[in-house]
């Protein structure tokens, strides 16, 4: 019981997440929304530079965003190098995250034994904290981008999985009889019905997995690595530097809200008949 | 047999299926514990240190409790404000959509700086991770109510606030409280993280230490009872909600 | 709509790029064997001649196909080099050597290369610690990564058990000691102490030295696994005698090795890794390298080692020294071509 409902509690949070988000994204692609979008932005970095001489703050709790940004400018190589690896090991393990998700999903949704066999296992796997796994992951998958990209696999496949679920179950009996009358065979039932019916659940979740797979790089490159975005985290951290702890926590920032932004815009384009509503 | 009754028997099936296959495995392959100790030597491991697990599972659930109650305060009294007035949702909402972009891990570093590695830290890291889940799903379900009801009680002199005692928190309440299950789990997790970077105690601390010095049972017996913690913490939370929610169930 | 296209298409584009850079690993050399280093931390001027050597293709020379892994936080250099994660390891010190060998992990420490103990106790000159026996019921922080066995010891030689002294797990920041929250903090002399000097000034400070009480723990640790050393003692040799030819270009034009480092990690701040370098060559060319060169395993100050640790219940049993560190290879190179 406590696996079902746990799966249950995931989609209504992420709905309700997702559904706010969504609408600002939206506000953000009206032409009037991306000037005050840079406005707020820009309104923002003023307040930060500002702020630190004006309260007095000091530097090693908060330094200026003109530190923090002259700090990157001295060597962008390694903020752009950062940002690209950390990039692609989000992007692969959100791709495969999100097919592994779709493709288990068909699987428990044709084979209810498979289901109830293997889902509460999976239930419990999601309250395993990654850092811990992450050591192990290193030991199997060696220490090469792959084996991040696994750590964002891992977080991102279950949500998928239980909204893909729950949008396939929520399809009506009837339309599918229907279907079968007219001689559809079960694959085009699945490609025709099933998979539009169930993709504005789906972008929900994805949505989500777009944090969860940026989370499951960062971790993963704290198990060593050269590059990264987690990496510029964690020797900012250990050698007290918090100009470059910033200038790592913005790149993050900037990687985060742009991909998530990516998925909803995406999801506007494929799910229009829903983003209408 | 019920549909149910059988689900939960595969369920434990499974569990018996996956537990045995590790045991062969680590056994059959005689796998050194450094690679996949056995699940029996888990779980003595897990008996053996039992005051020590209990301990530090203490502390991990005070911290993720404790964070988790603020953070709720904070996110749903934010959205309620922003739901009061609305002249502040332009500035608010995009602010918490970034900041909630940003994966919660990142923030850790500065968090540890800033607040030292006791108990502090991963409040705040907790707190600042289930309030922007709750904000925005609290916000979500404040929003969800019906224009022609809050038309209605208007009509009877209703003011702003009673609208929203009324009408605004019981139709949010669904959307709310499944925010609150989803970050029980969420909480124990970051809590945990975070000790891992630096604590006094905790089972993220006792995962660090145990790593340290070679005792591989002890990493896998910590991750058991943490996992067994946000189980029954999301276990009570969700038992707390068909409480609340007992006019809805059917 | 085009606008956002682009943008989705630019982005696929460059993840695509980013992911065949990084899976697209540089051809092997003819022949070469494959082969990784594991640090014991993130990429700095501490390892600066195994950076140096790679740079200049010692390695290569030698037939091996370096690649230089970095720890983190939570990864144990000996686990990965039992497993065979990797080939080669620089690991914690002595003391994690003797806890591996301890829990029956197959690894063999080749070298040793900080031949003092590395780290010092810090205290300010103006508080209420001047000596060792002033530690008692004062907050002092260590970390539990061995600095903590080292600090017993200097406390039971001379006569303060252990649990008079509040100690506590050291945190990722001296801000604590700075701030004077904590009496006494743990620093490595070639980066806590750095940042500790650079925010209150070198004679703010009283350090306590571990030598000074009789206590050495020689610390970061050359590795291999049993099989390794037993199947490959040539490539075991090549990598050490091309490590020492790093090193030693490293000491030589310390400023050209700082910059292999930097453009490795080049968020680093110039400043601390050219002291950081400094530092570590002053515990590298000491005590038994003095005499017999580089990464020396000096035998005599290991014994010492492995009786604290017994005394300490760090090791639950007597380790057998002469098959967990494994001299003979880095005697096979000349003790004078070891020399700076």
């Amino acid at each position: 019981m406590t696996a079902a409902s746990l799966a249950r509690a995931l989609p209504g949070a992420t709905a309700a997440r997702g559904g706010a988000a969504g609408r600002l994204v939206r506000a953000a692609l009206r032409p009037g929304g991306v000037l005050r979008l840079v406005l707020g932005v820009c309104a923002v970095a003023l307040a930060w530079e500002a702020a630190v001489p004006l309260l007095g703050i000091r530097p090693h709790i908060l330094p200026r965003l003109s530190a923090v940004a002259s700090a990157v400018l001295a060597t962008p190589a390694a903020y752009r190098d950062g940002f690209l690896r950390t990039l692609a090991e989000t992007l692969i393990g959100f791709s495969a995250g999100a097919a592994f998700g779709v493709l288990i999903a068909v699987a428990f949704f044709r084979l209810r034994a498979l289901r109830e066999l293997v889902f509460p296992i999976f239930v419990v796997s999601q309250t395993i904290p990654v850092i811990a796994f992450g050591a192990l992951v290193v030991l199997w998958f060696g220490n090469t981008l792959l084996a991040k990209a696994t750590i964002a696999f891992y977080l991102t496949f279950f949500p998928v999985a239980v909204n893909a679920l729950l949008g396939f179950e929520a399809v009506d009996p009837r339309q599918v009889a229907l279907l079968r009358s007219f001689g559809a065979s079960p694959r085009q039932i699945l490609l025709r019905l099933h998979l539009p019916a169930a993709l504005p659940q789906i972008f929900v979740a994805l949505r989500l997995a777009a944090s969860l797979s940026l989370v499951g790089a960062i971790v993963g490159e704290w198990f060593g690595d050269t590059t990264g975005l987690g990496v510029l985290l964690l020797q900012a951290m250990y050698n007290e530097n918090v100009v470059g702890l910033w200038a790592a926590l913005l790149a993050c920032a900037l990687l985060g809200t742009g991909f998530y932004a990516a998925v909803a815009a995406l999801e506007r384009r494929l799910v229009f008949w829903r983003a209408e509503q | 047999m019920s549909p149910a009754s059988r689900a939960v028997q595969r369920g434990v099936l499974g569990a018996v299926v996956l537990v045995l296959a590790w045991e062969g495995l680590a056994r059959g392959l005689a796998l050194p514990a450094y690679v996949l100790p056995a699940m029996s030597d888990i779980l003595a491991g897990i008996w053996r240190q039992r005051a020590l697990l209990a301990d530090a599972a203490g502390t991990t659930l005070a911290e993720a409790v404790l964070g988790y109650g603020l953070g709720a305060l904070a996110g749903i009294g934010l959205a309620v404000a922003v739901a009061l007035v609305p002249a502040a949702r332009g500035a608010v909402l995009p602010a918490a959509t970034a900041v909630n972009s940003v994966p919660v891990v990142a923030y850790s570093p500065l968090i540890l700086l800033w607040c030292g590695i006791g108990m502090g830290s991963k409040i705040v890291m907790v707190a600042l991770a289930v309030s922007f889940t709750l904000f925005l799903s609290t916000l979500a379900g404040l929003d969800r109510v019906d224009r022609r009801a809050v038309d209605l009680l208007r009509s009877f002199g209703a003011g702003r606030l009673a609208v929203l005692w009324r009408l605004r928190l019981p139709t949010a309440l669904p959307l709310m409280l499944a925010g609150l299950r989803v970050s029980t789990v969420r909480s124990i997790i970051v809590a945990l993280v975070t000790e891992m970077l630096g604590a006094y105690g905790g089972l993220g601390w006792v995962i660090y230490q145990a790593v340290l010095q070679i005792d591989f049972v002890q990493v896998w017996s910590a991750i058991f009872v943490a996992s067994g913690a946000s189980l029954l913490f999301f276990g009570l939370v969700g038992l707390a909600e068909r409480r609340l929610l007992f006019w809805r169930t059917p | 709509m085009p606008v956002r296209r682009h943008l989705l298409a630019a982005l696929a584009g460059l993840a695509l790029g980013a992911g065949l850079a990084g899976a697209g690993a540089p051809a092997a050399a003819e022949g070469a064997a494959k082969a990784s280093l594991r640090l014991k931390w993130l990429p700095q001027a501490q390892f600066a001649g195994f950076y140096v050597a790679l740079q200049k293709g010692y390695y290569r020379a030698e037939g091996i196909d370096l690649t230089i892994n970095p720890g983190g936080p939570n990864l144990l250099t000996e686990n990965l080099v039992a497993t065979g994660s990797d080939t080669f390891g620089l690991s914690g010190g002595t003391d994690s050597v003797f806890a591996a060998r301890d829990k029956g992990l197959p690894v063999v420490c080749i070298g040793i290369s900080h031949q003092l103990t590395p780290f010092v106790f810090v205290a300010r000159k103006d508080g209420p610690v001047r000596t060792l026996q002033d530690f008692k019921g004062r907050n002092v922080t260590a970390w539990f990564t061995g600095a903590n066995h080292v600090l017993n010891a200097m406390l039971t030689k001379e006569g303060i058990r252990p649990d008079e002294v509040k100690l506590q797990p050291q945190q990722v920041s001296v801000t604590p000691f700075v701030d004077g929250s904590v009496d006494v903090a743990t620093a490595t002399y070639y980066n806590e102490l750095y940042t500790i000097q650079s925010r209150m000034g070198r004679e703010a400070l009283r350090t306590f030295v571990a030598e000074d009480h009789g206590v050495t723990f020689p610390r970061d640790t050359l590795i291999v696994s049993e099989a390794t050393a037993r199947e490959k003692p040539d490539l075991v040799k090549g990598f050490l005698r091309a490590s020492v030819k790093g090193w030693k270009d490293a000491f030589a034009d310390p400023k050209a090795a700082v910059d292999a480092v930097m453009a490795v990690a080049p968020t680093l701040d110039r400043a601390q890794q050219d002291f950081m370098l400094a530092e570590v060559k002053r515990l590298m060319t000491a005590g038994a390298a003095r005499d017999h060169g580089l990464f020396a395993i000096d035998r005599a100050a290991l014994a010492k080692v492995h009786d604290l640790l017994l005394q300490a219940k760090v090791i639950a049993k007597p380790v057998d020294i002469d098959a967990a560190y494994a001299p003979a290879f880095i005697d096979a190179l000349a003790s004078a071509d070891r020399q700076l």
